[in-house]
């Protein structure tokens, strides 16, 4: 009885925030002089046709691992800022590996070894945050946000200096890579079915981990009470920097996507900002995993399609932004609320 | 409970960092453009006969400089040809929009029924080849670039992309005797973005410019002309990766530069420069790019090379709308009998007030030299800074020599490379 | 100034931490008031400082009926309080914090700019009067506890207060630092002035105080005029009568536990054992003022912290510089007093603890199915009221302690335990007890550290009593009398105790 009720006030609280959040953005667009109407409208069209959702996938599978990365990190109790780093250290790896790579073994293995790079890259650069954090004793946001900026500088010096392309430093980025080491896609569109399918794996199975094996209860004890959970005998401290490295290994793999399906090259801005925007799903989805998904998908159909926003409203595509950001705002401040009654 | 309150702050805390770290600056607003779609269609016409042109640009479209220039020349293509509807996305770069690449642009402007594709990037040529790949009915205008030139070193067949270059090389040989003519101190600097094919062969043009005007107009000794150029690394200033160019642009006006030329994105030059006037200083300096370059400091501007874009895309458009379009280098061309005039001349050279009468009838001498033939400041003998070879005596360069220049030519202090 | 407190209250919750207290501190003296932690005396002092309000009683200040609601407003009227880890700006200046708590526009200069030259003359007037030797401009991190409680000396008397408090202010200060401020607040209350000085400390309020005011879970006990021997004070923290032994024996011939050349280093403490045995299914306990050594005796043992030197055997076994896992594996439990902090996981449930401490070890899934039925086990042998699905912080104190006794490890070789019954109800102590003799009877053994003396008395076969880290030789609990406790913890052994030195 008393469960069913609390369920009850918890669906009307989270039905209310939806609706308070939706006049606050309707109201937020006014305010910048648009109708509310068609910027729906514009933003639906802007996922509607076949290249464009499939942009939607395509942003959507290394949103999905970071998203992932961020739940082993979250569950230990830490807010791993330092996500768009090891995104980028990922996107680094995998480039490193197929400049050496691309042309002296076949573009299977090449793809393959760039993935694995980018896995490691972003472990390694995870795991220093972890090691900042649990032995040198700086709060995990500064080390990350600290670490985030040596991975854009290091992308910068690469993309300007030694991987710069020959007579041609330019923002664009590194030379492209050779067709044959770009992930295959559906068609003519953008999406990469191995990406896809790499993301979905990503969330199955952590899914899996957090809920039904001991790494993942321990994750969640550790995140709960250090101290107690020492002194229950779990090895608090090398759990901590697993999570570190775990969600840095997700980044890296988003890092590598970036480079293989997407960009296919390593560009200044590689990661795009989805570490954070993986960020703004984890703080949304809270404790419920596989709401990852949903949010993760709806998240990047909004971003793919705030590009028609300049094209069809001449309204800035961060309004977009703004929309997901008081999305997150509001959700919060809801479950405050909550907690303080 | 309490704690959890407190955890809930934090949450709100991190979130406010995440945002402002998202939050990218974006320096302009993009109001709704006055020749739009719904606009610029004549009431006559029926919507079949409506040719849409799709425009991606690099920065915001009033940038005063580069990315202006394109969207103007759009605006001036439709005054020309009123069937003509543009779709445009500007700031297309991956600090303004992350995650968006310019082949996705260029796709959505297709569906939205662009039948030709413009970029107006260096930055954006790998997406106008992999637009012109995925559409190959859709004619492609890569601004800048080569891989449709059959006789350069990066020639792709693809039989939709045309690349569009105004010969700029003449409004930096304009600019550099300009410069030469009106320095006091014999200091010419020359406040540069980063270093590429493009912009050796503009500052060396520069060089030449100043070089021939020094020493036959003025009749002095190339000994005493000191030619600078500092490379800032980028376009504009990034903090902590590229030099400051308003720091550049005060050191060249601090030790005797009097005559300081800019062919980045950003009005350092021009401010700087006001500063040093305001303090006493006799400095002079030359914008670039854009027509309205000297409006910031009229006073002391010695004038701006300009690229006019319109009358090269007003007829590639009309090819493409024949069904005519090649795969084509264009380089556009000055129009010599009046390299201002806006329906002919791809490259201009707009006076300033601060150009003597004197020195500017002169320089219009220099520019009838150029026009006629009878100067040709890319002749031998030309040596480059390592002092090997550019162009043995006598020998006059090929177009593919201007354009891909290995290196800066003697005289030029200042890195290659 | 003179102050009366009157039949002052306050509660927290479940808690009475002030019952019906009254005090009276006559000017120019320095009072005492002295309790074991947990006795209420640092709420009674906040109350008068105004850090905390009442929920009854009055503050009467030199006859007259005194309000004060919020710490400036003691400060007006005339009472400040050093606090037991001060309340100041560790990244300023010696000069800034003197200044920070001063009302602009007061002082004639302006009430804008700060009026440095002045502030730093008067700070090092009334340093030299003192004899504090304070650098204005060094910054504040760098001193010592002892200098920054000079300096708040110093900056709540320019602020004009004629009442200090002092919150147990020679926890973690050098000696000579002690007798400097010990001859500072003689000064202060020879000069007029009233001093309140709160302490768990038998031996600072003996040389310190001219009268002192005993508190016990609460209440006043009873006040004293200084010199009063001091096991009278000790009767009055720990109550006349100690109760009567009734523990079965367990202890068996086998040694458990053997420490060798023991030293326990600290900032506050040092703890020296130069040898103790202790048999299997001994329970032993620890007795002495809380904070006298006696939770590092049982975090060593327990593995969660390492001793400086010596050695440490568990069953034969040598235990030194091991790991925590070790000590686990060795059968050794631990039991801390704070449940929630140090014991159990917030937000986690029954099912989730049990399934954790059979994680040890293991790296693969939960079977979350066997999981339910040891834990719906141990919830019907441990008599726990909650579900296997029950959040622990939702459980009761005694249900809290019932579940940190169903996840000990099994076998049970050594178990250290931190108040093991504090904030439970009789039958629940009564229960955890029986459990605990239980297991001692399987060849347990068991360390305690309790508050209530009875609680030492009835369950234990020996007990250590702690003073100041000096630990006592073992004593028979049977031959254990209140005057012979009080003296000792005191810190008078006659034996002169387990240490080597001394």
């Amino acid at each position: 009885m008393e469960n069913n009720q609390l369920k009850i006030k918890d669906y009307s609280l989270r039905f209310g925030t939806l609706i308070l959040t939706f006049l606050f953005i309707t109201l937020i667009i006014f305010l910048a002089g648009a109708s509310p109407k068609e910027v729906f409208v514009a933003l639906w069209q802007g996922i509607s046709s076949a290249d464009q959702f499939a942009r939607v996938l395509s942003t959507l599978a290394p949103l999905l691992l970071c998203a992932c990365g961020l739940v082993f990190t979250f569950m230990a109790g830490l807010y791993n800022l330092g996500i768009e780093g090891q995104i980028i250290m990922g996107a680094i790896a995998t480039t490193f590996a197929l400049r050496i790579f691309q042309d002296i073994i076949p573009s299977y293995l090449a793809i393959l070894l760039g993935i694995i790079f980018g896995i490691a890259g972003g472990a390694l650069w995870g795991l220093f945050a972890g090691v900042l954090n649990v032995y040198g004793k700086v709060n995990e946001i500064f080390a990350g946000l600290g670490l985030n900026f040596v991975a854009q500088g290091l992308t910068l010096y690469l993309v300007f200096g030694p991987w710069k392309r020959p007579g041609v430093a330019s923002m664009s980025g590194t030379e492209q890579f050779k067709e044959t080491v770009w992930l295959p896609t559906i068609g003519n569109t953008e999406a990469s079915p191995i990406a896809l399918i790499l993301a979905v794996l990503g969330l199955v199975v952590t899914a899996i981990v957090i809920r039904g094996t001991y790494f993942g209860l321990q994750l969640r004890a550790v995140g709960q009470n250090l101290r107690a959970s020492y002194v229950l005998g779990i090895p608090a401290y090398s759990r901590i920097l697993g999570a570190f490295a775990i969600c840095g290994a997700l980044g890296g793999i988003a890092g590598s996507l970036q480079v293989l399906a997407v960009f296919h090259r390593l560009i200044p801005n590689i990661s795009s900002n989805l570490g954070f925007l993986a960020l703004l799903i984890g703080m949304l989805v809270g404790n419920g995993i596989l709401w990852i998904l949903p949010v993760a998908f709806f998240f990047s159909a909004l971003n793919v399609g705030s590009l028609q926003l300049p094209l069809s409203l001449q309204l800035e595509s961060s309004l977009a932004g703004v929309i997901q950001g008081s999305l997150v705002l509001f959700v919060l401040l809801a479950r405050a609320f909550n907690n303080i009654k | 409970m309490k704690l959890n309150n407190f955890k809930y702050f934090g949450w709100v805390a991190v979130l406010g960092l995440i945002l402002t770290a998202c939050n990218n600056p974006a320096p302009t607003n993009t109001q709704s453009g006055t020749q739009n779609t719904q606009t610029a269609t004549p009431a006559s016409s029926q919507p079949t006969d409506k040719f849409t042109v799709g425009l991606v640009l690099v920065g915001p479209k009033n940038d005063a400089g580069w990315s202006q220039a394109h969207y103007e020349a759009m605006q001036y293509v439709i005054k020309k040809q009123p069937n003509v509807a543009l779709e445009y996305v500007d700031k297309v770069n991956p600090s303004d929009r992350p995650n968006v690449k310019g082949s996705q642009v260029a796709d959505d402007l297709i569906a939205k029924g662009a039948k030709l594709v413009i970029f107006n990037s260096d930055d954006l040529k790998d997406d106008a080849f992999e637009t012109a790949k995925k559409h190959p009915n859709i004619p492609v205008i890569h601004a800048t670039g080569d891989y449709s030139w059959k006789e350069g070193k990066n020639f792709k067949n693809q039989q939709n992309l045309v690349n569009i270059m105004p010969q700029m090389e003449y409004g930096r040989m304009i600019t550099g005797c300009a410069a030469a003519l009106s320095t006091q101190t014999g200091k010419i600097g020359f406040l540069a973005p980063l270093i590429n094919d493009e912009t050796r062969r503009l500052v060396s043009a520069a060089y030449l410019g100043s070089k021939y005007c020094w020493e036959n107009y003025r009749k002095k000794d190339i000994k005493d002309l000191n030619f600078k150029v500092t490379w800032i690394g980028f376009w504009f200033n990034i903090p902590g990766v590229t030099l400051d160019p308003t720091k550049v642009a005060d050191d060249f006006y601090n030790s005797g530069y009097d005559v300081v030329m800019t062919g980045i994105d950003t009005p350092e030059a021009a401010v700087q420069g006001k500063k040093a006037a305001e303090a006493g200083k006799q400095v002079k300096f030359l914008h670039y790019t854009l027509k309205t370059g000297c409006d910031l400091a009229p006073d002391i501007c010695l004038g701006v090379p300009i690229y006019n874009w319109g009358p090269l895309y007003l007829d590639t458009i009309r090819k493409a709308e024949s069904g005519q379009i090649k795969p084509e280098f264009i380089l556009g061309k000055p129009d010599w009998s009046n390299i201002n005039n806006p329906d002919t001349s791809a490259v201009g050279f707009v006076f300033g007030k601060a150009l003597t009468e004197e020195n500017k009838k002169t320089l219009e001498q220099f520019i009838k030299s150029l026009g006629d033939g009878s100067i040709n400041l890319y002749q031998g003998l030309l040596k480059f800074q390592d002092g090997t070879d550019f162009l043995k005596a006598g020998e006059k360069a090929t177009p593919q020599q201007i354009w891909y220049m290995p290196q800066l030519i003697q005289g030029i202090e200042g890195k290659s490379k | 100034m003179k102050i009366e407190l009157r039949n002052i209250t306050k509660r927290f919750g479940n808690v009475l931490a002030n019952d019906d207290v009254s005090v009276t501190v006559e000017a120019g003296t320095i009072h005492g008031i002295l309790g074991e932690n947990g006795a209420g005396k640092s709420t009674l002092v906040k109350i008068i400082s105004g850090f905390i309000g009442r929920d009854r009683g009055t503050i009467i200040l030199d006859e007259k009926p005194g309000e004060i609601k919020t710490p400036a407003a003691a400060i007006r009227a005339g009472i400040g309080m050093l606090h037991q880890d001060p309340l100041d700006f560790p990244t300023l200046s010696v000069l800034d914090n003197f200044m920070i708590g001063r009302e602009g526009g007061k002082d004639k200069t302006s009430s804008i700019v700060l009026p440095k030259k002045l502030a730093t003359k008067e700070l090092k007037y009334l340093a030299s009067d003192f004899n504090f030797s304070l650098d204005v401009n060094e910054i504040l991190g760098n001193l010592t506890v002892g200098e920054r409680q000079q300096l708040e000396i110093l900056r709540l008397l320019s602020l004009g207060v004629n009442t200090l408090i002092f919150d147990e202010p020679t926890t973690g200060i050098s000696a000579s630092q002690k007798d400097a401020l010990f001859a500072a607040m003689r000064k202060l209350a020879d000069s007029g002035k009233s001093l309140i000085f709160v302490s768990h400390k038998l031996e600072d309020v003996a040389v310190l105080c001219d009268r002192v005011t005993v508190m016990r879970q609460g209440k006043v006990v009873g006040e004293a005029e200084i010199p009063c021997p001091e096991n009278r004070l000790v009767e009055m923290m720990f109550g006349r009568e100690l109760a009567s032994p009734n523990k079965p024996k367990t202890a068996t011939a086998e040694v458990a536990l053997q420490l060798h050349n023991i030293i326990l280093k600290t900032d506050r403490l040092t703890i020296e054992i130069e040898k103790l045995t202790i048999q299997s299914g001994e329970v032993i306990g620890l007795a002495g003022l809380e904070g006298s050594g006696q939770r590092l005796l049982l975090l060593m043992c327990a593995g969660l912290l390492p001793a400086t030197s010596g050695n440490l055997i568990i069953n034969g076994q040598d235990m030194t510089n091991q790991t925590y896992q070790n000590y686990l594996k060795a059968g050794v439990g631990f039991l801390p007093a704070d449940r929630l902090k140090e014991g159990l996981v917030n937000g986690l449930t029954i099912q989730d603890h049990v399934a954790l401490r059979q994680s040890i070890g293991r790296r693969s899934f939960v079977n979350w199915k066997e999981t339910l039925t040891v834990t719906k086990d141990k919830i019907s042998l441990f008599n726990i009221r909650g579900k296997a699905d029950s959040k622990v912080e939702r459980l009761s104190g005694g249900n809290q302690q019932r579940t940190q006794l169903a996840l000990l490890p099994i076998p049970l070789n050594l178990l250290l335990m931190e108040h093991p019954t504090r904030g439970l109800d009789i039958e629940s102590a009564i229960w955890v007890w029986q459990q605990l003799i239980a297991r001692c009877q399987t060849g347990t053994t068991i360390l305690f550290t309790s508050s209530d003396l009875d609680e030492i008395v009835q369950y234990s076969d020996r007990i250590l009593v702690f003073s100041g880290g000096n630990v006592s030789a073992p004593i028979d609990t049977k031959e254990l009398t209140v005057n012979k406790l009080g003296q000792m913890i005191g810190g008078k052994f006659e034996d002169g105790g387990l240490g080597t030195g001394d």
